[in-house]
């Protein structure tokens, strides 16, 4: 069974005044249990509305989404769904202790499992010292760990993340991204957009990219980035402008940096017969590194092309 | 059971509001005052101070059911606070019926301290607080529980300001539908009079729940009538937070 899946889910916005706007476009998308599944687009690409969709905050114009087979309209979907907005926001009258009673009591948890949840979260959230202070002054990072331990209420096993890391210090970023890879090891399926790209690509199986509410690319990350590299970069230190100039040309690319030659070569062939040529000219071969397509590479050029599609 | 957790939670948040106390206080002022307007008029101080304790209880109560009452779903979609509640495995009439419920007990405890307050004042004055004192308090009360559930379709639809002057202004006609009804004879056959007559019964009677007079002048109140009113408020307070459920079952928040 799928933990999420949506068939040709669209959201129109209807407006009087500014007319209606095509949010979601027949967005089809399935994740499967225990996955790590990461949700990618620029701003007003349709993540955030497709969350709300799957949180049952907004209600789809058309298709279907449901959670372990359960459509998302009704409530009992989401008895196994832990969700973290983009900016949480809690009761501010409320200390980090009572809010974490609070939504014990609206999931029906018993006194007992309400009180082993504080435990556990208040333990990995590192909420004990700020345990009896109201929400009120709490800074973004406090904010966001409270969110989480509120999302991890009754240990649920789908997580919604909606840009979990946005706003927060190098820190807080930290410790979000250890808290989603602890969740991973524990088996539970995450499912979460971010503009971070760097850290989708460490923690996720797959992604799928969003633009101007359609899906543009879907799959698994080594995939979509290429498994072979994409060039070789070889590295020289002493190199005279007569050993330089035909390794120079045979190079896809060339440049200088702190005294040292650059050279990138589409091919590892190639790469080697420069490398034997550095090293008989008696210059130091410093490295030979395979490169690889970031995602940010990847997903730059996907959002350039989608753009450049929609203007033609 | 998550309706009750819900108002729960909308009354401590009350409690905790500062501007409660405050409104309160001026409250109570307003009761322990009502002896300075007793003095002007000789030998009628008790029935006075009846009438404007009364009275006291109407207006701040419904202050109370109007401005809290109106920002209480507005406020948590403006504030974001209903994100990480929806998204909880709970419908989203119990949680309408919860706000509801909550201002509901609030307004419940504000009632009872200003009836307790007032009632040993008057037995200070020398004067009984008898039991159809309180049966004019607890009309008052089911009042407010029928503005709380218009302000609670207001806060659904609207910000708080617009929700309040809404509100407020069927407060005000609710307690004059009378005039609807009162009309010369010239009026007779016309489509304004069918008009009126029909706002007449489309609006709420506030005036149902009014028997400040009898129970300021000690004149015996038919308990038929009392449960009549009583079941007019909830049989039109239920009408309109179906009205609010049905506005926020589909609001996209």
């Amino acid at each position: 069974m799928h933990a999420i899946a949506t068939r040709g889910l669209t959201k129109v916005y209807k407006n009087l005044t500014k007319g209606n706007k095509r949010s979601l476009d027949e967005l089809s998308i399935h994740i499967r249990e225990g996955e790590v599944f990461g949700f990618l687009g620029h701003n007003g690409a349709g993540k955030t509305t497709t969350i709300k969709i799957l949180c049952g905050l907004v209600r789809q114009s058309a298709g279907e989404a449901s959670l372990f087979g359960i459509d998302v309209r009704d409530p009992a979907s989401r008895a196994k769904l832990g969700y973290l907005p983009e900016q949480p926001y809690f009761y501010e009258y409320l200390t980090p202790r009572e809010t974490i009673e609070f939504y014990g009591r609206l999931r029906g948890r018993t006194p007992q499992q309400r009180a082993e949840d504080w435990e556990r979260l208040s333990l990995l959230l590192d909420l004990r010292d700020i345990a009896e202070q109201r929400i009120k002054g709490f800074s973004k990072g406090m904010r966001q760990r409270i969110g989480f331990a509120v999302a991890l209420v009754g240990d649920p096993p789908l997580l919604i993340l909606d840009e979990p890391m946005s706003g927060l210090d190098p820190v807080g970023r930290r410790s979000i991204r250890q808290l989603i890879l602890r969740c991973r090891d524990e088996g539970k399926t995450l499912f979460f957009s971010s503009h971070v790209l760097g850290d989708v690509e460490q923690i996720c199986d797959r992604v799928s990219i969003l633009s101007r509410g359609k899906l543009v690319r879907e799959g698994r990350i080594g995939q979509l980035l290429g498994e072979e590299p994409h060039g070789v970069e070889v590295v020289a230190t002493g190199l005279n402008e007569v050993s330089r100039a035909p390794i120079a040309a045979a190079a896809r690319e060339h440049r200088t940096h702190e005294g040292q030659d650059v050279f990138v070569f589409d091919e590892a062939a190639a790469a080697q017969e420069a490398a034997r040529a550095i090293l008989d000219s008696g210059a130091a071969l410093e490295s030979v590194t395979p490169l690889k397509q970031s995602l940010e590479e990847f997903f730059m050029k996907e959002h350039g092309a989608t753009a450049a599609g929609a203007g033609a | 059971m998550r309706i009750w957790i819900v108002a729960l939670n909308t009354f401590r948040e009350s409690v905790r509001d500062k501007v409660l106390y405050v409104l309160l206080l001026f409250a109570l002022t307003a009761v322990l005052g009502s002896k300075a307007i007793g003095w002007i008029s000789i030998g009628q101080d008790i029935k006075i101070v009846k009438d404007f304790t009364l009275a006291s209880m109407s207006v701040f109560g419904a202050l109370i059911a109007i401005f809290v009452g109106t920002s209480l779903l507005y406020k948590e979609i403006d504030k974001r606070t209903l994100y990480t509640i929806l998204s909880q495995p709970m419908r989203r009439w119990e949680f309408v019926l919860g706000k509801y419920l909550g201002l509901g007990l609030l307004l419940g405890l504000v009632v009872l301290v200003m009836a307790l307050v007032s009632g040993l004042y008057l037995l200070v004055l020398g004067g009984k607080p008898d039991a159809a004192y309180f049966l004019a308090a607890l009309l008052i009360y089911w009042k407010l529980l029928l503005v709380t559930s218009f302000a609670v379709l207001l806060s659904s639809m609207a910000s708080p300001i617009l929700g309040a002057i809404v509100v407020f202004a069927l407060y005000v006609f609710g307690h004059a539908t009378g005039v609807f009804l009162d009309l010369p004879a010239q009026f007779d056959g016309t489509f304004s009079k069918t008009l009126l007559e029909g706002l007449y019964y489309a609006f709420p009677n506030l005036g149902n729940f009014d028997i400040r007079a009898e129970a300021a002048n000690g004149v015996p109140i038919n308990p038929s009538y009392v449960l009549f009113a009583l079941a007019y408020g909830t049989l039109y307070s239920a009408a309109v937070l179906i009205a609010a459920v049905w506005a926020f079952e589909n609001k996209d928040v």
